[in-house]
């Protein structure tokens, strides 16, 4: 009778199971329905642009930071064969990969599920500027990769080639721009983003810029395999009504993170783990630039105490002590740990004008206006406004000296001056331009080592020591980042098919699509 | 004391006199049963004639003469049973010459004897058993049954032999005693938990560890000292606490009884899926009072550390390695020996018994106060038990309650985090730096802080650098600390002849705090230069009550039918909070004050974002109902059949169309000694069989997942993907086995072949982040355990004055994959995927459980190493599979000598096969500390069979260069085979006339003291944790220890 009496029980009393498997510390898609709440994702899709300090040293810092130039690490983080000197390191490459699904991406996916497209079409704008901003990132680094079947499998993501993800970018630019307009014009000066927004405090017309400016860059980005598309688009980006990013307090940056400034982490917190690199010291040095103490601090090494003094990248180091006291960057006033992170400055649209000019764009104004207003933007983005420097026609980058080993001194790469020149070839002017851009964009190596890659600007130093075992050209330098060990054991099948996509082995020394191994012009 | 006797038999004198119950021993002189008759034929004086029957007195002991109470004494086809007294004494009346008396207890072999003419005294010896068939058994929730009848193999272990040398965890005190158990440490020192695993891994992401169960009752043994569950990873930076197990004073432990079958814990439902170790307490006993003292005292001393080498000192200053020029190597090379101390445990036991037929009570208190080898990491716990057993009803309801409460605390215990781990820097600081000087002076005053002491250490802040170890000691501390109370009440009454009702209802209650305090100077990389802390609090609640009827439903000539049924219901739930991070955080306002008002929670001021420190526990609910039922039939007793079903509803599985599953057991055994005639020498044999289905559900939430909380408010979908049509697992195991003893029980073996499936296995993999979340859950595999146990004993000798009593274990198990998800095709899943570490850990079709996979350098068609242009070593890109950690077999050789009042045992135990990769050779090695990187310099290098880019062959390769990739690699798996002698125990009982002290008993005792063989840098039975990712992954961890000391009780 009793056992009887508990088996009924046994199904009756289980009603409350389901709030017993409930996790306590969980939220529900209901709790989040009301107050635009759904826009508490959006913490995160912004946060993982960067992540923090931890994160930022493997995803950007020990890749594109210095393989563009601006920085070294001292650290031979053993056993000193690694990405610095073109070993790759994979643990390191694998987040890079990685945090961009499960941060932004999948979110960005999971967004759409919950149909935020039509419930909130202002914040689905903003989903996917952030989405296609982040994923850029992801496959100048890679080369093809999973992004229009994201989500759809938990096994198998298929591939698709960059020039299927180029093309899916400026379509989610289309959708993005139409709704931000559609949603300005209806509800003019309102900011329901407000409260999550960590870039622009719920400006729509600063977001539209952003749009505009982010597809300029796209379209430059593809200039040498597909013109057409490019212009086409840098055109659209250049006619939109919404304008692109122009003043100096417009450019696009990210409230530091949970941990602080990632740059002022790494440096403080990691002791010294990233130092100027040789080419910044070069180019900075040699311009006389004033930007330089805003970006970096003077060493404190003794060999070159109170100098502005960079490394050579590809060092096999053996110990952080010899370099570590080399400059810094500037964590004390211009990275500190509140500063925020810079994702897009207005200064590099006015370079991309420029370059559009150059080309014949229309929209794109005069080549020479747009670069000098790019780099007193710049100039002004730092407090450093200064009338001599765009006309300063004699200074050039400066040869390196290592004073702990003579083995390392290099000449200047390059010979390229500041001012202007309305006579010299459009490849002399390009120079000019990418080099300042690459100075004005500073510390976004990113898109420094992106567009590196694409116009061969600024010149670089090779690597010291190659440890591709010979997969990786000195000369010609890194073109990416081989794909994770973790996809070839997850995403084996899809991968293969990537590979095939990217047209070359899967290692550091191919080139990626955009990438053409041919004259600018 | 004169009896006046009218022709009467004494004890029918006694029992009118009232006397009986007051007399424990009777010392008979009248030559009542005393006579002889050559012809052999009895023949009782005409003055007796009348009397038929007689009385007997004796003494039971244990090889070691120690007197055993509570041992049955029957005489056989009989009702008569007694039990024996305090000083094991028994006397049992109404015997007959001839008659066979039958003498049992749980744990020993049992023995018979007949009565001879002429003797009333006797003295017996039992001897322990390895497994004792012809005794009673508890069984699944805390039934008993005669061996005879159990249709799957049981191991019984009694509580003298786990506490025969006592360590801080009472498991560590099975190894080598149960064929198929293999027991591994963890890595965190004292008062650590155990990873138990009973024939082989099983789930392949659910738990893998037993259930334990305290007298019927499911015990909690999840939760650890620090509110985390036991499954620290690679970069664990909390201190593992203990497992519920660790807390059990071994004093109480009357025996333990491991199921190792499916079919065995079939009863007991999922949680029963990895066996079940049964635990029955002592309880108070009828008769005088009864005082027992045990104390021991334990030192340990590490052993077999690596090897360094004392020639090459830091590369240069400031660097972590050691790939300097040579240096003084008589100054400070003893590194080590400068570290470790001498450790100690000192326990202190006693416990009381003592009551009458209708109540008896027990009351155990111990004390446990141990130092560690490392210096700081100390253990304390007191354990206190009170247990009532009182009759009513003439005798018909028995009420049975029992408290215990448990107060443990651990401080430092090791973490296994190279940051927080000083046994990383004290390997691998490089050679040559005064670390005397660090050792006393580990903090010094800092002028830029006015004073503030901070840490003082030859090396730089860094990601890769050491910090101080004694800095790490005295300055990095953690505690756990933990109150546990266990109540549990139960009643038993007799309806009637055939109906038993019995119910039961427990609550284990364990309230855990941690606190992790880094000080101000502690490196930037993980601390706030204000230092900081994480704190945690959690209590974690198990009830569970049970209502069960047993019925005798009938019995029909030769043919008995028993039946049971019954219900449960197991409820646990945990709550708590965490204050702090363990990420370099915010810190403190005032530096070095660890209370939760000193610590800034957000950051306003500087405008980043942050994650709130406090965090609250999830609730972790979990409830699960069952009904279950057994019937066992018997025919002529020696055939038996056992059938049972339980269902289980499980709130784990709510949101599922899957809420409830049910599983069967069948077994079958039959004693053929008593079917068949059999030769003469064989005084037993039994053949066993049976089959069972175990389900188990899916962990908690996952059929539910939600969004979580995040920094500044932000809100993340959850980070597996969602897998609502989650199904149950499901084990299927066989197994058959037979048991046989010869010669008078002087010879036993037994033999057990075993086959277990898992199916639709939980699995949660490390899918592709393309999918947008990076893992998920599946239900699929199918993993097969298979392999045999066999345990033979024997009296090798046995004489009056010398017993030598041997008992060899083995078991081999084959663990396979036979499936992964080939519906999906899908051939492997990565159960550790090689973040942080160049280490993963994968379930493989045709592979085995966990799996290791590392990188390997590149060779040439030759066979030749290959380097690249600047001189290093190639590494192939891709992870290999290099070595499984599953031993191919195991066993246990266990000895012991009975000499007059002296006792020794020893026990010998070894794994085979197997491999280890040893981390911890990898990096001392590309550090430049070992003794292999200094011996390779000496010899100018070291030797390969290596071709350059350019296809010259390379014989010599600069150690640093090789190390520097070959540390990444798959060059030092080992194999985990090794052999050793686990335990010697040398006993002396004193003899004593004293009213007071009724035995005394001391011992010199060893655990651990050396190993016969073994291959790997590191003892292989330490883990890196207790969970199942990093299954063969040893890094830092505890170096082996050999214990030896002294009890007495």
């Amino acid at each position: 009778m009793l056992v009887a009496g508990i088996a009924i029980c046994g199904i009756a009393c289980t009603k409350n199971f389901e709030s017993y498997n409930r996790n306590t510390n969980g939220i529900s898609s209901d709790q989040l329905a009301a107050d635009y709440n759904i826009g508490s994702f959006f913490n995160n899709i912004q946060a993982s642009v960067f992540k923090d300090r931890g994160n930022y040293q493997i995803t950007q810092n020990l890749n594109a930071d210095c393989f563009a130039g601006y920085m070294m690490s001292a650290d031979p983080f053993n056993p000193s064969v690694n990405n610095l000197n073109y070993n790759m390191t994979d643990r390191w490459n694998a987040t890079a990969f990685s945090s961009t699904y499960t941060n932004v991406t999948g979110t960005v996916y999971n967004l759409g599920l919950q149909n935020l497209r039509s419930t909130n079409p202002d914040f689905w704008a903003i989903a996917l500027i952030l989405d296609v901003v982040q994923m850029d990132r992801t496959t100048d680094k890679f080369g093809p990769l999973p992004y229009s079947k994201v989500g759809t499998d938990l096994l198998y993501t298929p591939y698709d080639s960059q020039k299927d993800i180029y093309n899916l970018f400026f379509l989610r630019l289309d959708t993005a721009v139409s709704n931000l307009k559609t949603f300005i014009a209806a509800h003019p000066g309102t900011t329901p983003f407000k409260k999550f927004d960590q870039m622009y405090a719920g400006d729509y017309t600063k977001w539209l810029k952003l749009a505009n400016s982010v597809r300029l860059r796209l379209a430059m980005h593809i200039v040498k395999v597909d013109p057409v598309t490019a212009q086409a688009q840098a055109q659209t980006a250049l006619a939109d009504a919404g304008g692109v990013l122009t003043l100096p307090g417009e450019t696009a940056t990210i409230a530091a993170n949970s941990t602080g400034n990632p740059l002022y982490g790494i440096t403080v917190n990691y002791a010294n783990d990233i130092s100027m690199g040789a080419a910044a010291e070069s180019y900075l040095k040699g311009f006389k630039d004033p930007r330089l103490p805003k970006y970096f601090l003077p060493a404190t090494d003794p060999s070159a105490a109170g100098q502005y003094k960079g490394i050579r990248m590809g060092l096999q180091l053996t110990s952080k002590s010899v370099y570590q006291n080399f400059s810094q960057v500037n964590y004390q006033t211009s990275f500190t740990v509140s500063a925020p992170m810079i994702l897009m400055t207005a200064a590099e649209v006015w370079f991309l004008k420029a370059e559009a000019a150059l080309r014949g764009w229309s929209g794109a104004g005069n080549a020479q206006t747009d670069y000098e207003t790019g780099i007193n933007t710049s100039l002004a983005q730092w407090g450093v406004a200064s009338a001599g420097y765009i006309t300063d026609s004699t200074s050039v980058p400066s040869d390196y000296v290592d004073p702990k080993n003579t083995a390392n001194n290099i000449s200047a790469a390059s010979s390229v001056t500041i001012k202007w020149n309305a006579s010299a070839t459009n490849e002399q002017l390009l120079e000019k331009i990418v080099t300042q851009k690459w100075i004005a964009m500073f510390p976004e190596g990113q898109e420094a080592w992106t567009e590196y890659r694409r116009t061969g600007y600024p010149k670089l130093f090779p690597v010291v020591v190659n440890n591709s075992n010979g997969t990786i050209s000195t000369q010609i330098q890194v073109r990416r980042i081989a794909y994770p060990v973790n996809e070839y054991n997850t995403n084996g099948a899809e991968l293969t098919k990537g590979i095939q996509l990217l047209n070359g082995p899967d290692n550091g020394g191919t080139r990626l699509w955009w990438d053409v191994d041919k004259a600018n012009f | 004391m004169t009896i006046k006797s009218k022709q009467k038999s004494v004890h029918w004198e006694l029992n009118r006199l009232r006397l009986i119950s007051k007399l424990s021993l009777l010392v008979l002189t009248a030559p009542a049963l005393t006579y002889a008759n050559p012809g052999g034929e009895t023949k009782v004086p005409a003055k007796y004639r009348q009397l038929k029957d007689g009385t007997i007195t004796g003494v039971v002991t244990d090889e070691g003469q120690k007197p055993l109470a509570g041992v049955t004494i029957t005489v056989a086809g009989s009702k008569k049973s007694v039990v024996t007294g305090e000083g094991g004494h028994f006397k049992i009346d109404g015997v007959k010459e001839g008659d066979v008396i039958e003498i049992s207890s749980v744990g020993f072999k049992s023995t018979t004897l007949k009565v001879a003419s002429g003797q009333t005294q006797y003295s017996i010896t039992l001897s322990r058993a390895v497994s004792t068939l012809n005794d009673v058994v508890v069984t699944a929730l805390g039934v008993k049954r005669s061996a005879k009848s159990l249709t799957y193999s049981t191991d019984i272990v009694a509580g003298e032999s786990v506490n025969r040398v006592k360590t801080d965890n009472l498991m560590n005190a099975l190894t080598g005693k149960v064929a198929g158990l293999t027991i591994s440490q963890n890595s965190s020192g004292l008062g650590g938990s155990v990873k138990v695993t009973l024939r082989g891994s099983k789930s392949a992401s659910g738990s893998n560890q037993p259930l334990y169960v305290i007298d019927g009752v499911p015990m909690l043994n999840t939760a650890n000292a620090n509110g985390y569950v036991n499954t620290l990873g690679t970069n664990g930076v909390v201190a593992d606490g203990g497992d519920g197990i660790s807390n059990l004073n071994p004093d109480d432990i009357e025996s333990m009884t491991v199921l190792k079958g499916a079919s065995a814990a079939a009863l007991y439902g999922s949680q029963a899926e990895n066996g079940v170790i049964i635990i029955t307490t002592k309880k108070g006993k009828a008769g005088k009072a009864q005082i027992n003292f045990s104390s021991s005292f334990m030192v340990s001393k590490v052993y077999d550390l690596p090897k360094f080498q004392t020639t090459y000192g830091q590369t240069s200053a400031g660097s972590p390695q050691s790939w300097g020029s040579k240096i003084d190597t008589a100054y400070n090379s003893d590194y080590t020996g400068m570290f470790f101390q001498t450790g100690h445990n000192l326990t202190n036991a006693i416990n009381m018994s003592w009551g009458s037929e209708n109540v008896q009570t027990y009351f155990s208190y111990a004390n446990t106060s141990a130092n560690g080898v490392i210096p700081q990491n100390t253990l304390g716990r007191n354990n206190v038990t009170l247990r009532e057993v009182a009759k009513f009803l003439k005798n018909k309801l028995t009420l049975d309650g029992s408290a215990s409460y448990i107060s443990q605390k651990t401080n430092n215990a090791l973490i296994s985090n190279g940051s927080y781990n000083p046994l990383a820097s004290v390997y691998q600081v490089p050679r040559g730096l005064n670390l005397g000087y660090y050792k006393d002076n580990y903090q010094v005053p800092s002028a830029a802080r006015n004073g503030l002491l901070v840490q003082n250490w030859a090396l730089p802040v860094g990601n890769t650098a050491f910090q101080n170890p004694w800095w790490m000691l005295n300055k990095m501390t953690n505690v756990s600390q933990r109150n546990r109370f266990l109540v549990t009440v139960s009643a038993n009454y007799e309806a009637s002849k055939w109906l038993n009702l019995q119910a039961r209802a427990n609550i284990d209650r364990t309230a855990d705090n941690y606190q992790n305090n880094l000080w101000a100077g502690t490196f930037t990389t993980i601390s706030a230069a204000s230092g900081q802390f994480v704190a945690n609090t959690s209590t974690v609640q198990q009830s569970y009550a049970d209502f069960i009827a047993n019925a005798k439903l009938f019995t029909k000539g030769k043919f008995k039918l028993n039946a049971l049924a019954g219900a449960s219901i197991t409820d646990g739930r945990q709550q708590g909070y965490t204050i702090g991070s363990n990420q370099p955080g915010l810190g403190l306002f005032i530096p070095n004050v660890f209370t939760v008002q000193n610590m800034i929670v957000t950051n306003a001021n500087n405008a980043v974002a942050v994650s709130s420190n406090v965090s609250s526990l999830p609730e972790n609910h979990s409830q699960t109902q069952s009904i279950f039922a057994s019937a066992d039939a018997s025919y002529a007793d020696w055939l038996f059949l056992t059938v049972t079903g339980r269902n289980d509803w499980s709130s784990n599985l709510s949101y599922t169309p899957n809420g409830s599953y049910f599983y069967p057991s069948v077994g079958l055994s039959a004693v053929l000694n008593q079917a068949l005639n059999l030769p003469h020498f064989v005084s037993y044999a039994k053949v066993r069989g049976s089959f069972a289905e175990v389900g188990n559900a899916v962990p908690l939430y996952v059929t539910h997942p939600l969004n979580n909380l995040g920094a500044n408010g932000g809100v993340t979908f959850p980070s597996v993907a969602p897998f609502p049509q989650l199904k149950p697992e499901m084990a299927k195991s066989i197994e058959v086995g037979t048991d046989w003893k010869f010669f008078n029980n002087r010879l036993a073996f037994d033999f057990t072949w075993y086959k277990n499936n898992t199916t639709h296995q939980f699995f949660q993999i490390t899918t592709s982040p393309t999918n947008g979340y990076g893992s998920g859950y599946v239900n699929a595999g199918n993993i097969q355990n298979s392999g045999v146990e066999m345990t033979l004993s024997g009296d090798v000798v046995r004489h009056s004055k010398f017993v030598w009593n041997t008992s060899i274990n083995y078991a081999r198990n084959k663990n396979k994959v036979l499936d992964v998800a080939s519906d999906m095709g899908v051939n492997q899943f990565l159960i550790t995927a090689p973040t942080g570490i160049a280490f993963e850990t994968a379930v493989t079709k045709g592979g085995q459980y966990g799996d290791m996979y590392g990188q390997k350098i590149a060779t040439d068609a030759q066979g030749r190493t290959m380097l690249g242009p600047t001189g290093l070593p190639i590494l192939v890109s891709g992870y290999y599979y290099m070595g499984n950690i599953n031993p191919t077999w195991q066993g246990g050789w266990s000895n012991s000598f009975t000499y007059k009042n002296f006792a020794l045992n020893v026990l010998v135990d070894g794994r085979f096969g197997g491999q280890v990769y040893s981390q911890l050779q990898a990096s001392l090695d590309n550090n430049g500390v070992s003794k292999a990187s200094g011996d390779a310099r000496d010899a100018g290098g070291l030797k390969i069979n290596g071709v350059d880019t350019g296809g010259k062959s390379v014989s010599i390769i600069d150690p640093f260069k090789w190390y520097s990739i070959a540390s990444q690699t798959n060059q030092y798996i080992y194999s985990a085979t090794a052999v050793r002698l686990r335990e010697v125990t040398l006993g002396y009982t004193v003899p004593l006339k004293s009213s007071v002290i009724s035995a005394l008993r001391i011992s010199l005792i060893g655990r651990n003291l050396l190993f016969f063989y073994k291959k790997a840098p590191q003892d292989p039975e330490t883990v890196a944790t207790s969970g199942n990712g990093l299954s063969g992954w040893q890094t830092f961890n505890m170096p082996s220890q050999r214990n030896y000391g002294i009890s007495a009780n």
